[in-house]
């Protein structure tokens, strides 16, 4: 009798969606309907990062920055001229690498699927560019730093933000040269804030700082008192925080109750507004390490700023919108002399032409100028310094990293 | 019938019959003794599940493989937190920890092959990893198991969730300098190696019909199948279990411990059998998880996903087989489905910023829905009918439904004096 | 010595925090045998309520200065009378509304479910948790927002400071408080009537439904006093905070014994001292550890104690 149910269960439901699959196929119009009858041609763009759980902070800026470049584009005369639009397709992966490959292949099924703007941490970006890199679509991480993304060899995987093996060591080299010399290094246990971490205690080592000890938190965690204390009983010079703002913040205030002096130092998922709202008085003086040159003085930053705050109604800008932004652009860029070329992105001609001129961009982004070496991370090798003075982020120096 | 007598009854066989408790049955004498109505509706299903991903692929719809795929795997995970909470009655919520153990023997057996034997053989390793990570989840759970398993109900609980967050913290925290901490297995330059005969299924099953349909084998259809025909393995398994005399001795213990222990029953061994039979599918499951992905981080091993495969046993129905399917099918496909019929505009034609909003509201509605089916039915979707039949068959005196709340709360009251 | 004293000092505060929250649990454990997961996310609830009561109440750009009340916002903010009697009201307000929360979600979510077999009201606790984090996502806000900085904070020597202070006494004050609540007034005598026998409290003549909805009012109005607590000491909040403290709060009423009041605010110390001393005193490097360190001193009290601390262990009879 049970049995029965179930059996009638499953197999409607496998029938019903088998059949809707079918219609689906049919009525999603996919394949090679991308062109309507007034000659527009639409691509999608999927966008893959933490929506509703996670680094969803961080996520919803690559959403919004990815989203406004795509409209930006849509209403720009290059796209009108060329007949081409852009959509953007969201994929909200947890944070979670199981989810972010099933994401990837839920993108995938989108036949007019040209490229994808994500995912953000990297234990999803990893599993996820074998899926991309199977189906040819170009990938471009707004926020995985992790260096083994671009190292594993596929093809189409890229990145707009600097690796960890950048960012660690310039930091570790600013604070050197600040005759900071004595370190403790703490990472919350995610593939970025462990990276980073790692990295700035090599470098610290090997150019003559004393790391005198190194701890893991966890990235929902936010009682470090206990760890304030014993952090502040050592004295260090600076501690270095791997991990993202809303966990460096509230570690960053709980120091300076314990009655440590010692500056906070963490990387571009610490290069928030919001750490300083969080943290009020306590995080003055906090250092923290960002990718590419200060963008101030670049028009097109200011105005993505503008738009941005605008479009959102938002206060500040994220520092991975900007990114997404870039990486969107790189994509559609990429896209619309492709289409030109040869007149449809989506065929598997067209897909390795799109991944070859992706990988030949060169334009001015809100970052800095966009390209990409021959594993794919940007060239963008610029790193920049910014403190806490008066509750607000302000530059201190840059280091090239590429002249080495 | 007191709880003894009808203890007796449910052990010995000759009162059997008079509770209509089934006796031990293969499940190929079941297949004999089916309708014939049965045996179609069974081929139709298993006919329909091998052909699902030919139509899924052909359509283009790669994402249903994944999610059934990933349905399978729970469904594995849930079939052995099943005999756990199903057959003996114990509350376990750290069943992920089972998984995480399945999962990074996987990468500690699978890349050194891999390694030794090159990419293109280095995939048979799965053969030797599959038996490996679900003994190396047996021993965990023995481990666990011996010092614990005398607690009581609730306290069970908290212990195997707080031994699920230590397992995860362990693996977070680069333990013996085996995990790769938070960046995950395998490091780089390591792999799991191709999957046995992949290679050759892609290049000899492309087909192709008509202008809309095209197929081609991938490794996200060769996990399914494999899957699919671990679930099958398991649910025959399980099922001669649940008939056999472990089977009954778990009922016992499940109704009545104390009763059960009077009556001969080894109750401490029948639970272990439980609990580490149960770690075992736990263990298969995240080895193959390993391979599916060929990446395992810590970050895959949440509390969260423990109250999930707890969340597919209660709502399918404790202790139904059926009910774990379907359950599994109810709690992560749901979301999953919400999330690809929006993306792939299966709702309409609808703006960007509707289709987001319908995939991002998802967990939402799944709450609300997770709440209302208890509501509905509180018994599970499809209740097993063997626990049905203890709970009612024995006349309107005797309906001591020991699962519910009022019960187990003049239980508990006697062992414990809970009062505030 | 010193720093002994500093950790002992962040271990009570924080055991403070896991003392009201694990509160919650123990009642409805108590009364109902359930385990209410979703108590997690009515601590962060509370945070938010509180959050915004606070801000209606002290920031000039919300609320009371808007509606004209600038003057009465000024003696809020302004003098130390005004400070104590504002967090009086957001204490009294944010408890009110998320009690008032607690006691629908009984009735839509846990009522229908009082004879269904046990584990469904947990099925049930973890789809209103699934629901109310992700309501709080995407009705309020995905990114953590800073808490009002209002509380004066006074620095004392061995790292006591006035926050520290005022948390743990409140904590304690209102531990007390439940406590005489619970053993001494008329609500109380029902409470315990019905955690012994519902069924003969209720031929007793006790109305187990406002008995029932008495509970699910208590505990989230504690869980939200801890959120409020959370927010000022840690400076934001954001929808997933309830995790960790609810694991850890739930942790710490098993350890006390779940079920009963007084075991819990016993392991609500306890373990926030388990966890300071752990980071303290652990070799450096292996702070990360901390929580494994709680949850074997947990599996270890539990082996030689099967009830908890306090949880009275009696062989069962037949």
């Amino acid at each position: 009798m049970k049995f029965k149910t179930l059996a009638i269960v499953l197999f409607v439901a496998f029938l019903a969606i088998a059949l809707v699959g079918c219609n689906g196929g049919d009525a999603g119009g996919g394949d090679d309907g991308t062109t309507t009858a007034t000659g527009v041609t639409t691509y999608t763009i999927g966008v893959a990062a933490p929506i509703t759980q996670g680094s969803v902070a961080q996520g919803m800026d690559i959403k919004r920055g990815a989203q406004l470049a795509i409209e930006t584009m849509n209403e720009s005369e290059e796209a009108k001229a060329a007949g081409v639009q852009f959509k953007m397709v969201e994929g909200d992966d947890m944070s979670d690498d199981k989810t972010a490959v099933t994401v990837a292949n839920t993108l995938i099924s989108d036949r007019n699927l040209i490229g994808v703007v994500g995912h953000y941490n990297s234990r999803c970006s990893i599993p996820a560019s074998a899926v991309y890199s199977e189906a040819n679509v170009v990938m471009i991480s707004p926020g995985s730093t992790n260096p083994d993304l671009t190292l594993q060899g596929l093809s189409g995987v890229f990145r707009t933000c600097a690796t960890d093996d950048l960012q660690g060591p310039a930091g570790a080299l600013f604070a050197l040269d600040m005759g900071l010399k004595k370190a403790i290094v703490i990472d919350d246990s995610d593939t970025y804030g462990e990276g980073i971490a790692d990295f700035f205690y090599e470098a610290f080592e090997d150019n003559g700082g004393t790391v005198l000890f190194r701890e893991k938190t966890q990235v929902a965690e936010r009682d470090f008192t206990a760890l304030a204390t014993k952090i502040t009983a050592e004295n260090p010079d600076i501690v270095f925080f791997g991990g993202g703002f809303e966990t460096i913040a509230p570690f960053s205030k709980q120091m300076h109750d314990a009655g440590s002096s010692a500056p906070i130092m963490g990387g571009d998922a610490m290069a928030e507004q919001d750490y300083i709202d969080i943290g009020g008085s306590s995080v003055e003086g906090d250092y923290v390490t960002n990718v590419g040159a200060p963008v101030e003085g670049l028009p097109a930053a200011q105005d993505f700023v503008a738009a941005y705050k605008a479009r959102f109604n938002l206060d500040s800008v994220g520092n991975f919108a900007s990114y997404a932004y870039d990486a969107a652009f790189a994509i559609m860029k990429a896209a619309l002399i492709v289409h030109e070329e040869t007149g449809d992105v989506t065929t598997p001609a067209g897909r390795d032409a799109l991944i070859a001129e992706v990988e030949k961009s060169n334009f001015e982004g809100v970052t800095g100028t966009i390209s990409f070496n021959e594993n794919g991370d940007t060239n963008n090798k610029v790193i920049s310094l910014y403190k806490v003075v008066d509750q607000a982020w302000e530059f201190v120096e840059s280091m090239d990293l590429g002249a080495k | 019938m007191s709880a003894k007598e009808k203890l007796t009854s449910m052990i010995t066989s000759e009162g059997a019959d008079s509770l209509s408790v089934p006796k031990a049955r293969p499940m190929l004498e079941g297949l004999k003794t089916m309708s014939l109505l049965k045996k179609i509706g069974l081929g139709l299903l298993i006919l329909a599940i091998f052909l699902a991903p030919i139509f899924f692929q052909g359509f283009g719809h790669i994402f249903l493989i994944r999610i059934f795929a990933v349905i399978g795997l729970y469904i594995l995970l849930a079939l052995g937190l099943n005999i756990v909470v199903g057959y003996a009655g114990m509350l376990d919520f750290g069943r992920i920890a089972f998984y995480a153990v399945g999962a990074y023997t996987a990468m500690w057996v699978g890349v050194p092959i891999a390694r030794a034997l090159g990419e293109v053989l280095g995939g048979w390793s799965y053969f030797a990893a599959l038996p490996l990570g679900g003994l190396a989840a047996c021993l965990v759970a023995l481990i666990l198991g011996l010092p614990v398993m005398r607690l009581r109900g609730d306290y069970l609980t908290i212990v195997t969730l707080g031994f699920a967050e230590i397992v995860r913290i362990c693996l977070a925290n680069n333990i013996f300098g085996l995990t790769n901490g938070a960046k995950g297995l395998p490091r780089l330059g390591d792999s799991l190696g191709e999957p046995p005969g992949l290679q050759w299924l892609k290049y000899n099953t492309f087909f192709r019909l008509g202008n809309n349909f095209e197929f081609q084998f991938t490794s996200n259809i060769y996990w399914y199948f494999v899957i699919f025909i671990l679930v099958i393995l398991s649910i025959i398994i399980i099922r001669n279990l649940d008939n056999s005399r472990l089977g009954r001795s778990w009922a016992a213990v499940r109704e009545d411990e104390v009763a059960a222990q009077a009556m001969g029953i080894n109750t401490a061994k029948a639970k272990m059998y439980a609990f580490v039979i149960g770690a075992f599918f736990g263990g298969i499951a995240g080895v193959t998880f390993s391979y599916f992905q060929a990446y395992v981080s810590p970050g895959s091993f949440t509390f969260l996903e423990s109250a999930l495969v707890l969340a597919i046993v209660v709502i399918g129905g404790m202790g139904s087989i059926p009910g774990v399917l379907v359950g599994a099918l109810a709690i992560q496909g749901i979301p999953e489905f919400i999330r690809g019929f929006a993306s792939a505009g299966w709702f309409g034609n609808l703006p960007a910023e509707a289709i987001s909003a319908i995939s991002n509201y998802r967990y939402l509605v799944f709450g609300a829905l997770m709440v209302f089916m208890m509501a509905v039915r509180p018994q599970g979707l499809i209740p097993s009918s063997r626990r049905s039949r203890e709970l009612h068959a024995t006349g309107s005196d005797a309906v001591r439904e020991s699962t519910t709340l009022e019960d187990e709360r003049n239980k508990v009251g006697e062992t414990y004096h809970t009062q505030l | 010595m010193g720093i002994l004293i500093q950790q002992i000092v962040n271990g009570v505060t924080l055991g403070g925090m896991y003392a009201l929250i694990a509160l919650g649990y123990t009642l409805v454990y108590g009364i109902l045998l359930m385990i209410n997961f979703a108590h997690a996310e009515m601590f962060m609830v509370g945070a938010y309520i509180g959050l915004f009561t606070l801000k209606f109440l002290s920031d000039p750009a919300w609320g009371m200065a808007r509606l004209g009340l600038g003057p009465v916002q000024e003696f809020f903010t302004g003098s130390v009378l005004g400070l104590i009697i504002m967090f009086i009201i957001v204490f009294i307000v944010t408890g009110a509304l998320t009690g008032l929360l607690g006691v629908l979600i009984e009735r839509v979510a846990y009522r229908p479910l009082r004879n269904a077999p046990r584990l469904a009201p947990l099925i049930s606790a973890i789809g209103v948790s699934i629901f109310l984090q992700n309501a709080v996502l995407l009705w309020i806000d995905s990114k953590p927002i800073p808490f009002p900085d209002i509380f004066p904070i006074v620095t004392l020597p061995y790292g006591l400071n006035s926050l520290k202070i005022f948390i743990v006494v409140t904590s304690i004050v209102l531990l007390l408080g439940l406590d005489t609540l619970v053993s001494r007034t008329k609500i109380g005598k029902a409470m315990r009537a019905t955690s012994q026998d519902r069924g003969a409290a209720q031929l007793m003549g006790i109305n187990i439904n406002s008995v029932i909805a008495a509970t699910f009012f208590i505990g989230p109005a504690l869980g939200a006093v801890a959120g409020i607590f959370y927010g000022m000491y840690y400076g934001a909040v954001i929808f997933n905070m309830g995790f960790f403290p609810g694991i850890k709060a739930f942790t710490a009423a098993v350890l006390g014994g779940i079920g009963n009041l007084r075991g819990a605010m016993l392991g609500g110390f306890m373990l926030g001292m388990i966890e300071a001393l752990a980071v303290g005193f652990l070799p450096a490097g292996y702070s990360g550890y901390k929580d494994v360190v709680a949850f074997l001193v947990l599996i270890i009290v539990l082996i030689f104690r099967p009830g908890g601390l306090l949880g009275e262990s009696v062989v069962e009879k037949v």
